[in-house]
């Protein structure tokens, strides 16, 4: 028996509805360990990079899979390819830029060489490699990868659903958020490390956005009305309203930095499952390439983009507000952030979590600030996790 | 002793007082180190190595200063998790560009504890500053840090 059965049915026994989660799940290592297998290894697509990291033909980028190294390449026919960023010989790691352009990849440690392909290209010594070698079964190992928008998916799972069929119907406010035709220009990078499971950090839910931000209040600042898609299965969860013009009230020095300059008024929030986040708010687009750094902590690139056509006034703006708003040190997330560590700090109380607001209401009478929705994505969980059979079944 | 010498003093205590009042959360005493025209700016030497313009904190006007502190004292009292620094900062480089105003390079390393002990370094780097001298006063015109490391946690106050 695992670790992992050992204590399924313990959880599942505490586990009664998608509204109560036993609070035990951020925090058992067991736990953590199967949902790498499920959700980060398994049938899931994970958006790793987008494109206007790959700006021109030849680039790469390396990250990460959860714990797996990822080496994302753009070979010069423009396909993108992923691959497990490990040498097929020794394996040892086989790019340790964080970007560049390379067709090629040798490795340090035997001069193995491989080209952004991922096809073995040669080696030295070859002449006295074991006689069942074939240079074919030497290639990097590679990953499913598929776009939407710019945004790039790879899976490691070959019987992974299609990636439309993955997003469902997040697919259109994720195309809102990707400005449409996905053209966009990367801005930079704020990196932190969250001391909060993986799963505590996605779960923010749509009840706390007028209550935990004080800023929104000081600054005359709330949202209007939008609209709540819930993509089943997997509960990707979107937020669809228009932004709302922030009315000088005089409680900033300098409000310009808060200020919408563009014509596009859409704003959006997606969650996508299992770990990413993706907002369009005001001038600022934002992807939030997240991975579990094990159970207790989550390692956050809040990446940031503008569009190929802003004018350079306008990429001037985008760039003082996405460098003020949103991020570890911004205006409205660092309360989020705070939260995330302090939900943490309960998870071995042996206590359970709770949904509320909007539970038990038709689905299509949730509202925005119901935390209803968030219940989509536990049922899931619940059932992938085998947390919604009892013990003994 | 010289001119040279006598302000490099100047900006030793400049910088040593930076770290004071900010580690004593004094930030009106923060503020009061910039000239009346000013700006700070946070930024990863990750992005900047890749020519990539996004900071962490982008204050670039005197008046987005004083709103920081607004920010911190007004908005987000009470619901982040408030945490002690202890900045160790170490002059590097003096550059005299004439009229009383200096380019000023240097190190630190800001050590921080949260309520409950657990403690860490929540940032290293290095800051490049223009500072402006005049008779006795010594004033950051720029204050820009640099950050080499992925914050363990989230950012609250000014490095």
């Amino acid at each position: 028996m695992t670790d992992f059965e050992k204590i399924r049915g313990s959880i599942a026994n505490r586990f009664g509805s998608s509204a109560d989660i036993p609070k035990e799940i951020f925090s058992d290592e067991a736990v953590y360990q199967h949902e790498l297998e499920q959700f980060f290894y398994g049938a899931y697509w994970h958006p790793l990079a987008h494109r206007a990291e790959l700006a021109e033909l030849g680039s790469f980028k390396t990250t990460w899979l959860a714990e797996v190294p990822i080496l994302i390449t753009r070979t010069k026919d423009d396909d993108i390819k992923a691959f497990v960023n490990s040498c097929s010989h020794r394996g040892a790691l086989l790019e340790q830029r964080a970007c560049g352009v390379a067709e090629e990849f040798e490795c340090p440690y035997h001069r193995w060489l491989f080209d952004n392909k991922g096809s073995f290209c040669g080696a030295p010594g070859q002449r006295e490699f074991r006689s069942d070698f074939k240079r074919e079964d030497y290639g990097l190992a590679s990953l499913r990868v598929a776009e939407h928008a710019g945004l790039i998916f790879v899976t490691r799972d070959p019987l992974a659903p299609t990636l439309k069929t993955f997003l469902g119907d997040a697919a259109p406010s994720l195309s809102d958020c990707m400005l449409d035709d996905g053209k966009l220009e990367l801005i930079g990078y704020q990196k932190v490390i969250y001391q909060a499971n993986w799963k505590a950090y996605i779960d923010n839910d749509p009840y706390h956005a007028p209550l935990l931000h004080t800023a929104f209040k000081l600054l005359d600042w709330q949202g209007s009305k939008g609209e709540l898609i819930n993509a089943d299965p997997y509960g990707h969860m979107c937020i669809n309203y228009q932004v709302k013009h922030y009315k000088d009230n005089g409680f900033l020095n300098d409000p310009s930095s808060v200020e919408f300059h563009g014509t596009d008024d859409r704003a959006r929030v997606v969650a996508l499952r299992p770990v990413t986040g993706i907002t369009k708010h005001l001038d600022t687009i934002n992807v939030r390439f997240a991975r579990p750094l094990g159970v207790n902590q989550t390692e956050v690139h809040y990446t940031f983009f503008g569009h190929q056509s802003d004018t350079s006034e306008y990429r001037e703006h985008r760039i003082r507000q996405s460098s003020n708003l949103l991020g570890p040190s911004g205006y409205i997330s660092i309360e989020d952030a705070a939260i995330y560590n302090r939900v943490q700090a309960t998870t071995r109380d042996g206590g359970l979590a709770h949904f509320v607001k909007g539970v038990g209401k038709p689905r299509e009478e949730w509202t925005q600030n119901d935390e209803a929705s968030n219940t989509v994505w536990w049922e899931h969980y619940r059932d992938v996790m085998g947390f919604s059979s009892l013990e003994g079944e | 002793m010289n001119e040279y010498i006598e302000n490099c003093y100047k900006i030793d205590d400049l910088l040593a007082t930076y770290g004071y009042v900010l580690d004593k959360k004094e930030f009106d005493g923060w503020v009061g180190l910039f000239a009346e025209e000013a700006a700070y700016h946070v930024f990863s030497m990750d992005n900047v190595e890749r020519g990539l313009p996004l900071a962490y904190m982008m204050d670039d006007n005197k008046e987005r200063i004083l709103d920081k502190v607004k920010v911190i004292e007004d908005v987000w009292a009470g619901t982040v998790e408030p945490y002690r620094t202890r900045h160790t900062i170490q002059r590097n480089m003096v550059m005299d560009l004439g009229s009383g105003l200096y380019e000023v390079h240097s190190n630190f390393v800001i050590a921080y504890t949260e309520a409950s002990g657990v403690a860490g370094i929540i940032a290293m780097g290095h800051y490049e500053d223009m500072v402006q001298i005049t008779g006795s006063s010594a004033v950051f015109v720029s204050k820009t840090a640099f950050i080499d490391n992925t914050p363990p946690r989230y950012l609250v106050y000014p490095l």
